[in-house]
């Protein structure tokens, strides 16, 4: 075998971005992933149309270079994937030195979890002409963060741990960041807010709710309090506080301009939050059961719902966002058919599934209780959310 | 029967993999190699290695930490007559 020690052959990449716009285009790509078994099965990039994969492991190149190049098939678009994009770049390497041309995905599927894809939620032109709200997209974890702009401010909701990224894409649009929130304690990744806040100067403010020690300086918000953002010139946009507990004792949701409901993990386009991670399954599902039952009744059907999460690209809609109507959430959801609070209870029980890898810790280092280095962090994060209480999995490609 | 040592700490994969092939190669049947890696993916990597390769098994995995906290992953590897 030729020495492929990473770095030494310089070979064509693409970062996950332009690998995530290309296969959601449908451009004919071929993705070598080269990861082992295990963590193929754990966790695969997944766009809106499937992608064309081949499975080689690059320990198999090591072994045996031209049999497993060979394998490869060819007359395609190469993208070479591993874990952390050393192994894919030895591998691309190898393709290139045998003729086939190939490029390889930068920093692998640790960087497939950390990218962010902005998209703007469609309003209505009366809106438009007064704020925007973009949708800020994880795709690889499933996981949505919020800005919301009016006349130079703006408001961070669930951002996530690389909060320079948020700070940038606010100054990029001219927005001055005035406020930081939480919808609640997260238990699938380390939010940013304390630290996005901290840097902008600004007010955090999350509910962690009765029984949890929150050690982060918070500025408390009420049931029912109004943020006004843009408010510097005169044109306001509302933020109005609900208090939706259930899936924590502290969720909040955040209703922007009487139509946009941020809802945190309360519920989802396809599901509720699973109240069982507190490890208090039918307490907590009772509390949510009357925040789904009586206090979202108070909003209309054609509140756009805006969660925190989704179960998998297919929930992602033709607009490019993740997000439903109130009123068809009441009349699809499977969770919010049940008429009791016990009928609801012991049909979230019996679909509760495996906690997210590593919650307790992230839930620590979310309370300010504990702080961890960013590689931790980064490892106790990989894969995908597992925040609600039946998730219809997309179909992997 | 010998027992090399291979220092994998602070390698990221695919080096953990390289290095130890290049050990095995040019040992002799029944010899072992004994890798402390950094890298949490080493441990289904080197599964995944032996089950392809033909002139190593994987004798032992296990996991402990140096004296700074720090996760140390240790794979024994001996040469087979493949």
């Amino acid at each position: 075998m030729s020495d492929h020690d990473s770095g030494t052959v310089a070979v064509p990449t693409l970062d996950v971005g332009e690998l995530l716009q290309a296969a959601d285009r449908g451009d004919p790509l071929l993705l070598l992933d080269v990861r082992n078994e295990d963590e193929v099965k754990a966790w695969k990039v997944e766009a809106k149309r499937p992608i064309e994969t081949v499975y080689v492991p690059y320990f198999d190149f090591i072994e045996d270079e031209a049999g497993s190049v060979a394998r490869v098939p060819g007359g395609r678009d190469i993208v070479v994937l591993c874990a952390q994009g050393g192994s894919s770049e030895m591998v691309a390497a190898m393709l290139v030195d045998a003729g086939v041309p190939a490029r390889n995905v930068r920093g692998g599927m640790v960087a497939y979890g950390e990218y962010l894809e902005p998209v703007a939620v469609p309003l209505e032109a009366s809106e438009a002409e007064r704020f925007i709200i973009w949708q800020i997209n994880r795709r690889g974890k499933g996981c949505l963060s919020y800005v919301v702009g009016a006349n130079g401010e703006a408001v961070v909701v669930d951002p996530m741990k690389n909060t320079d990224w948020f700070a940038a894409f606010a100054a990029a649009h001219g927005l001055r960041v005035v406020h930081v929130l939480d919808t609640h304690i997260h238990a699938d990744h380390v939010s940013g807010g304390p630290a996005l806040a901290e840097t902008l100067g600004v007010p955090y403010s999350v509910s962690a709710g009765e029984g949890f020690e929150l050690r982060q300086p918070v500025t408390p918000l009420q049931d029912g309090q109004v943020l006004a953002i843009g408010g510097a010139s005169g044109v306001t946009i509302e933020v109005r506080v609900m208090r939706t507990p259930g899936h924590t004792p502290g969720s909040t949701s955040y209703l922007v301009g009487g139509r946009y409901l941020m809802t945190g993990d309360t519920v989802f386009v396809g599901s509720v939050g699973r109240p069982d991670l507190g490890g208090h399954v039918v307490e907590w599902g009772r509390t949510l059961f009357t925040t789904l039952t009586e206090r979202l009744s108070s909003l209309g059907d054609d509140v756009l719902v805006l969660p925190a999460h989704y179960a998998g690209v297919q929930e992602i809609g033709a607009d490019g966002v993740v997000s439903g109507r109130l009123g068809t959430i009441r009349a699809t959801v499977p969770e919010l058919q049940f008429r009791t609070a016990d009928a609801f209870i012991e049909s979230v029980r019996a679909a509760v599934k495996d906690p997210p890898p590593s919650y307790a810790e992230i839930i620590k280092v979310n309370l300010g209780v504990s702080s961890a280095p960013l590689e931790q962090i980064t490892e106790w994060e990989l894969g995908r959310n597992e925040c609600a209480a039946s998730a219809k999995r997309a179909a992997q490609g | 029967m010998a027992v090399k040592h291979l220092d994998a700490r602070g390698l990221k994969c695919p080096m953990p993999i390289v290095k130890a092939k290049k050990e095995i190669d040019a040992m002799a049947p029944g010899d072992q190699l004994e890798i402390t890696a950094t890298d949490p993916g080493s441990v289904t990597d080197f599964q995944g290695w032996v089950k392809t390769n033909k002139r190593a098994v994987l004798k032992e995995q296990r996991q402990v930490k140096d004296e700074t906290g720090r996760d140390l992953y240790i794979h024994l590897l001996e040469r087979t007559d493949g």
